[in-house]
């Protein structure tokens, strides 16, 4: 729709929240929140602290602040990143560096909750919910991981959850599970991230 | 492209400074402090002060502007707020609501 992309160029700063539905390049410097239906790129030498809510992103510079992506996430060489991240498709190219915790089977989950919570069936989904909850316990397997799944999504949405502290240590095995996240990608992420819910 | 731009679906709240060139096709809440230009192309709707060396306005500008060298507001621009520059064009069509001060 609009003819010129929104750019932040390199000697511009930016500090407050830039909400939107289309393509943002950050080449200079945000501080605050990005909310776009669209991609978000962080340029290389731009520098951006803020919490993410995007449809893709793309990692050259540095990024600090939590990351929901709701397609992908890829960390270019350059990159520099600093936070939580949610996105059922995460690339790291080597020389990335990033700390934070991954999740990779949430996001899905917590948008549909999300949506479903906006869409006009809130007696549904706060029914099942309701079903579900004491269910864990006595039902078999598959029900188990949705009532997770379930859970999971407004857990992800409130990062407050003390849950994530508990799994913290988890965060010193993350590295060499990056072979395999990449692996991950190219196969179906979906049930490696269910299976993973269900371990846990 | 160095320069920066609002695109027309974006929303920012909060404060834009910088030494480049603004244009801005979409909508800015806050402040606006530019060492260049500040150009609010129509469609725009900037809800801020804004400071720049050329303040250009075609579309819907509500705040204090000061330009250090000239503002300019082209037909079918709005503006609300008081306009301080040494040199202010308005053009035939353009609304505007508010002081004028050129330093005289």
């Amino acid at each position: 729709m609009a003819d010129k992309e929104t750019v932040i160029g390199i000697e511009t700063r930016i500090s407050g929240e830039i909400r939107g539905s289309e393509d943002l390049v950050v080449k200079g410097r945000v501080d605050g929140k990005i909310q776009l239906t669209h991609a978000l790129t962080v340029d290389k030498g731009a520098v951006v602290q803020a919490d993410v809510d995007v449809k893709s992103l793309e990692v050259s510079g540095t990024l600090v602040g939590n990351i929901v992506a709701s397609e992908s996430v890829r960390f270019h060489p350059s990159a520099r990143v600093i936070g939580d991240l949610a996105s059922p498709r995460v690339m790291m190219e080597a020389g990335a560096a990033y700390r934070g915790r991954v999740d990779m089977g949430d996001i899905e989950a917590a948008r549909a909750a999300v949506a479903a919570r906006a869409v006009s069936r809130p007696a549904a989904s706060g029914g099942a919910a309701v079903r579900e909850r004491p269910a864990p316990p006595r039902v078999s397997a598959p029900p188990k991981t949705a009532a997770i799944a379930s859970k999971a999504g407004p857990r992800f949405v409130a990062p407050s959850a003390g849950d994530r502290t508990v799994t913290a240590p988890a965060t010193a095995s993350t590295p060499p599970s990056f072979p395999r996240v990449a692996g991950a990608v190219a196969g179906s992420a979906p049930s490696w991230a269910k299976k993973k819910v269900r371990r846990r | 492209m160095a320069n920066t731009v609002i695109g027309s679906s974006i929303v920012v709240d909060g404060e834009i400074s910088g030494e480049e060139p603004l244009t801005i096709l979409g909508t800015v809440k806050g402040k606006i402090a530019a060492a260049s230009s500040v150009v609010v192309e129509s469609g725009a709707t900037v809800e801020a002060d804004v400071e720049g060396q050329t303040v250009t306005v075609s579309g819907k500008l509500t705040g204090n502007v000061t330009a250090r060298e000239k503002l300019e507001l082209r037909p079918e621009s709005k503006m609300v707020g008081n306009a301080k520059a040494p040199r202010i064009v308005v053009a035939d069509g353009a609304t505007f609501k508010g002081n004028v001060d050129m330093d005289v």
